[in-house]
């Protein structure tokens, strides 16, 4: 069973399924669909799979691993393997992929200029990047992973999104390249860094994790690194493209682009910038969880102002973002895994309200807000799916985000709890921003615009059981993430010198800032 | 002996050439001017633009110019060679006919091309 | 009377075996000009043809099997060096040029016959043109012309003193200035740029000469080797030395085209017929590179820090003015031209390396540089508008569901340019941005990083163009490509996925090449 390439033909499948959907003749659209469906279901079989016969508490970082030698003259290898952080979140993205080929079903079929052959192909291209991605253990691997991940939604965003489908597609695509072009230079500044630390240079992730590099590169290699995560997160100041992108995608490919691909930067942070930069990433610590702050409230705050709903979910994403980065930084093994967690749950539940929202657009037409009024009363089902949604996104006790949230809130109360406190007004602010749009919705009277609009088709129940399911399982029962999650974060903490905070201190005891510099000097 | 010395001299015979030439030419030759004589020479075009064409001349005046200059430099290659073709050897006689074969084989594609015709 | 000359006088040596790929290009040349001469017009451009190409393919064969093997010699009595770099460059040379002739080829795209005019003496619009175009003449001098470029650039990249590097400069350039000026379409454009890019090209060579005599009067001595030697027992003629260096790189800047000596680059790249522009951005570049990288490398190896600051400056200049200035381009002709002069800035980050990985780099990326300009170049020639290529950007709007194939095909290209994974033009970068770390200059690596970004705007913009924009209603036609222009077009995209992908062997044979010989 070790010797089996499982990563391997997780990620290439798709793309061999890619390749063939993409060349079927004209005529043969609901094939390329079953074939498309048919994939994604293999491939969640195959997680599934890896998923039990993973072993949580295994003393070698990463397992299923492959590694055979690419560019050799670089040290470049391509090698794969998951630990408990990249086998969540793949199995999230594969669990996922059904979902949206299925909820994207019929997205293509009145595109008068591009063929649903060429839709499936590039969501099947996309999910095969996107497992790469996260299994890669080789640096080089991981960064043309991460670029070429960008052409498949630049296309998916260009050709099949709507309205200003050109400038949000080019948007995307410029602020990824230049956040992954600055990421470049600081891979080849790292590159040579281990030539000279190591004696040969290497793009290896178990050797490069915990190398000594000195203090004032590794704050210069860190802003590369962490520049490039940030543009991707996407961080205020630099989230703009995302509300454009989600608005102008269909929702398949803003539940891939926003639950799934953003990840890939806090995947990342956990991964890369913290093992490979502890000292920077202390030092650099305030500033980021500055931002993240900045995040959570600004996200919070333009999303209550949104009359768009999809630009409504992407900025409620980069309020969710913030949390994430919050827990990451906390430097708390509570935080990180609650951070894991969170990113699971942000992924479902905006997944939930990407595709229920597409649903409501795709019956009336338009995407705002004003254009609906009273859904409930003629769709019931499809408003419950939407408040269930909605809920999701707001932390509701019993769903998964709910307990990301709070694990987050713990750990980082911790180390910043000044940041916690402010954070927690982000949640205020969330449940305003979904139940206006939920009451704006669905509430009230039956108006003209929605007369006649129909409830839920199977098809659509389909869509949305899974992720309830999903929903609720983690919310309710979250042992298994956690004790998947929890190792890896421990290893990842264990790069730095920061002691951990122990969660059974008492909360009085860590009133100020002062609290990181004494875990600094025990 | 300095070899600038031989230079000097050289300089001093042509310019001696030049001088006897034109001062002889003055003295004993017969006066008689026209238009013609009194213009400027310039190897056979027209000085000055003329007042028609715009001072158009035949492009055929810089193929001959050309041609007479490359088989021109082809004469002054073949000096070196001729003060040491015997240290050269059968190395240099092969080298050089290969210089005049390839230059044979331009004049070859001039004048099957009619680059030779006037008219 | 002249005992001087007696004294120890031996006879040059020549080493056949190492200069043969040179002679064989030569010597096919030579051929060529006789066919013109007494072939009858019939089957005179068939024979043009045949004797082209299978000229480039002996060459090739030649020097990988007789030359490749005994390399690191220097031939005709030191005046030529065949080390690995000139091997490498000569193996480039001859593959781009094959790609390019195939090009040439072509008499499927235009409906009146190749892409060259039947006689580039006649006036154009003429009686006698369109008598001449009646009778589908073509002028075959292409062949022969096309063929002493081709040699001139494979000893410019070899040659080891300044009188061989002058000379070889010219024979490359002389018959490039021809060629830009037989477009059959849109004569009176391709004829400025003939006269133009002749003009500015004669120009830099006289910088170039000037420059050369500096560096003569500085060392005493027109061999590289000799140079070198000079500067390391320092004879204290440093101004002579400063001026030498820089007229020689205000030379060599010119025909890479960098910034800003770049101004005639997309002048002459629109007008010139586009196989030949495909040649000129692929093949000069990689000549011009190679020998830059001969003489500062090798002559003045040890003066690095006297010319790399002057680099720098070059460098950065060439990678910023290039990409903004093919942002406003609206001919893509002109938009390949500046992003020519971006790509030159960023092989010019790799030479600025001044290390064996920045020769190898630089190596690696005229490779992949090659690869995709040709191919970019191709398909430009498929796009028309009644007879003359479409060139305006907003013709090729909509072009992706026209033909899904040329709009793929181009994408490629254009990725690889923008340096997206799993392009050629990606391992490029990376290579040559490795090499300037480790050489020193990471503040170029960070702007050629910006500015990389900014490059993929305006590739980017042409795929949004075909991919996402609606046809204009009077689409131009899409010309099907003759079995020529499609090999061409394929052999560059397979090379530059198979660079992009599996890059390693031709790393690993840039690296093992990457030692010049003094």
């Amino acid at each position: 069973m070790n010797d089996f390439p499982v990563l391997s033909i997780l990620g290439l499948l798709p793309f061999a399924a890619a390749v063939v959907v993409g060349f079927l003749p004209h005529g043969r659209e609901l094939l390329a669909k079953q074939i498309a469906l048919v994939v994604s279901l293999v491939m969640l079989a195959l997680t599934v799979a890896m998923a039990i016969s993973f072993e949580p508490n295994a003393a070698e970082p990463f397992q299923f691993v492959e590694k055979t030698p690419w560019i050799e003259q670089f040290g470049i290898s391509y090698a794969l393997g998951v630990d408990g952080i990249a086998l969540v979140l793949i199995a999230m993205a594969v669990s996922l992929g059904p979902v949206v080929i299925l909820a994207g079903w019929n997205d293509a079929d009145d595109n008068e200029r591009h063929r649903p052959q060429t839709y499936f192909a590039l969501l099947l291209a996309l999910l095969g990047t996107i497992v790469f991605v996260f299994a890669a253990t080789d640096l080089f691997l991981f960064y043309v992973a991460f670029e070429v991940m960008l052409i498949p939604v630049y296309f998916l965003i260009g050709m099949f999104g709507r309205g200003q489908r050109t400038y949000a597609a080019v948007k995307f695509l410029l602020y990824s390249l230049f956040g992954g072009l600055l990421l470049l230079a600081a891979l080849i500044g790292l590159y040579v860094v281990s030539a000279r630390e190591l004696g040969t240079g290497t793009f290896d992730w178990t050797l490069l994790a915990g190398m000594p590099i000195d203090p004032d590169t590794q704050k210069i290699l860190f802003a590369g690194f962490f520049f490039a995560f940030a543009v991707k997160a996407p961080m205020v100041p630099v989230h703009t493209w995302l509300p454009d992108a989600a608005a102008s995608a269909t929702p398949a490919t803003s539940t891939l682009l926003v639950g799934v691909l953003d990840k890939v930067a806090t995947f990342a942070m956990l991964r890369m910038v913290i093992p490979i930069f502890p000292d920077a990433s202390e030092w650099a610590a305030p500033f980021v969880v500055t931002l993240a702050v900045i995040s959570i409230v600004y996200g919070a705050l333009v999303a209550i102002g949104q009359t768009d709903m999809y630009r409504l979910i992407a900025y409620t994403s980069v309020s969710h973002f913030g949390f994430i980065i919050l827990g990451i930084f906390a430097f708390t093994e509570i935080g990180g895994s609650g951070s894991v967690v969170y990113m699971v749950a942000h992924g479902l539940s905006t997944a939930a309200l990407f595709l229920v929202a597409g649903f409501l657009v795709k019956r009336r037409g338009s995407s705002l807000i004003p254009s609906f009024g009273g859904v409930q009363r003629v769709a019931p089902l499809l408003a419950g799916f939407f408040l269930v949604a909605g809920l999701s996104s707001l932390a509701m006790p019993g769903l998964a985000s709910f307990v990301g949230e709070l694990t987050v809130l713990i750990g980082s109360y911790q180390r910043w709890p000044v940041a916690a406190v402010i954070a927690v007004i982000g949640i205020v602010l969330s449940s305003l921003y979904v139940l206006i749009m939920y009451q704006r919705v669905a509430q009230g009277p039956e108006t003209e615009n929605v007369k006649g609009m129909r409830d839920a088709v199977p098809r659509e129940v389909v869509v949305f059981a899974p992720i309830l399911a999903l929903t609720l399982a983690v919310g309710i029962f979250p042992k298994p993430v956690f004790d998947v999650v929890n190792p890896a974060i421990e290893r990842t903490y264990s790069f730095l010198q920061v002691a951990p905070v122990e969660p059974e201190v008492p909360v009085g005891d860590v009133t100020t800032d002062g609290a990181a510099t004494d875990g600094e000097d025990s | 002996m300095n070899p600038i010395v031989p230079i000097l001299f050289l300089g001093l015979l042509a310019f001696g050439f030049a001088a006897f030439s034109i001062l002889a030419g003055s003295l004993s030759g017969p006066k008689r001017y026209s238009r013609v004589k009194l213009d400027a020479y310039e190897c056979g075009i027209e000085p000055t633009p003329q007042p028609i064409g715009g001072g158009r001349f035949p492009v055929k005046y810089y193929l001959t110019a050309m041609l007479f200059i490359l088989f021109d430099i082809e004469i002054v290659f073949l000096y070196p060679w001729a003060v040491a073709f015997d240290q050269l050897a059968i190395f240099g006689l092969i080298e050089m006919l290969l210089f005049i074969l390839t230059l044979g084989v331009a004049y070859a594609y001039v004048w099957r091309r009619g680059g030779l015709e006037w008219d | 009377m002249m005992p001087h000359l007696a004294d120890g006088f031996t006879s040059p040596t020549f080493e056949y075996q190492l200069l043969a790929p040179m002679l064989i290009v030569f010597g096919g040349a030579i051929v060529g000009v006789l066919v013109e001469a007494f072939t009858p017009r019939g089957p005179r451009r068939t024979v043009q043809v045949a004797l082209g190409l299978v000229t480039l393919v002996v060459a090739f064969v030649v020097l990988l099997a007789v030359t490749r093997p005994k390399l690191g010699d220097l031939a005709a009595s030191g005046t030529v060096a065949i080390d690995g770099p000139a091997v490498f460059f000569q193996g480039t040379i001859l593959v781009l040029a094959l790609l390019s002739f195939l090009l040439f080829v072509e008499r499927g795209v235009d409906s009146a016959g190749d892409a060259f005019t039947p006689s580039g003496a006649t006036i154009p619009g003429s009686a006698s043109e369109r008598e001449l175009v009646a009778a589908r003449v073509s002028q075959t001098e292409v062949w022969p012309l096309a063929l002493f470029s081709v040699g001139g650039m494979m000893l410019f990249v070899a040659s080891n003193d300044l009188l061989t590097f002058f000379v070889a400069l010219e024979v490359m350039s002389l018959p490039l200035y021809l060629l830009v000026g037989l477009a059959r379409r849109r004569r009176l454009l391709s004829q400025e740029a003939a006269l133009k890019y002749f003009l500015l090209g004669s120009f830099s060579s006289a910088f170039l000469l000037f420059g050369s005599a500096f560096l003569f009067g500085y060392s005493g001595s027109i061999s590289f080797t000799g140079i070198y030697d000079s500067l390391s027992s320092g004879v204290g003629l440093d101004p002579l030395l400063l001026i030498g260096t820089g007229m020689v790189a205000i030379g060599l800047f010119f025909k890479v085209g960098a910034v800003p000596f770049h101004s005639w680059v997309p002048d002459v790249y629109q007008g010139a017929p586009t196989p030949v522009t495909a040649f000129m951005a692929a093949a000069t570049k990689v000549a011009a590179f190679g020998a830059m990288l001969r003489i500062f490398y090798v002559a003045l190896g040890d003066y690095d820090w006297n010319w790399r600051p002057m680099f720098w400056v070059v460098t950065i200049l060439t990678i910023v003015v290039g990409s903004i200035l093919a942002i406003t381009q609206t001919d893509i002709k002109r938009m390949l031209a500046y992003s020519s002069v971006a790509q030159a800035g960023f092989i010019l980050t790799g030479v600025t390396a001044a290390s064996d990985s920045g020769l190898s780099s630089t190596m690696f990326y005229l490779v992949a540089y090659g690869f995709a300009t040709i191919g970019a170049f191709a398909l430009v020639t498929l796009v028309r508008d009644g007879t003359s290529e479409a060139t305006h950007l907003s013709r090729w709007a909509g072009l992706g569901r026209r033909s899904p194939i040329i709009a793929a095909v181009l994408s490629l290209f254009l990725l690889s340019f923008a340096g997206i994974p799993l392009t050629s033009g990606f391992i490029g970068k990376f290579l040559v941005f490795e090499a300037a770390v480790n050489g020193g200059a990471t503040p170029l690596v960070i702007v050629g990083a910006i500015f990389s970004a900014v490059a993929a705007f305006f590739y980017v913009r042409v795929i949004v163009l075909m991919y996402f924009s609606d046809p204009p209603d009077d689409a131009p036609s899409l010309a099907l490509p003759g079995a020529a222009t499609t090999l061409a077009v394929a052999v560059c995209a397979a090379g530059t996925v198979a660079l992009g992908v599996v890059p390693g062997p031709v790393i690993d044979l840039a690296q093992e090449a990457a030692a010049f010989i003094r």
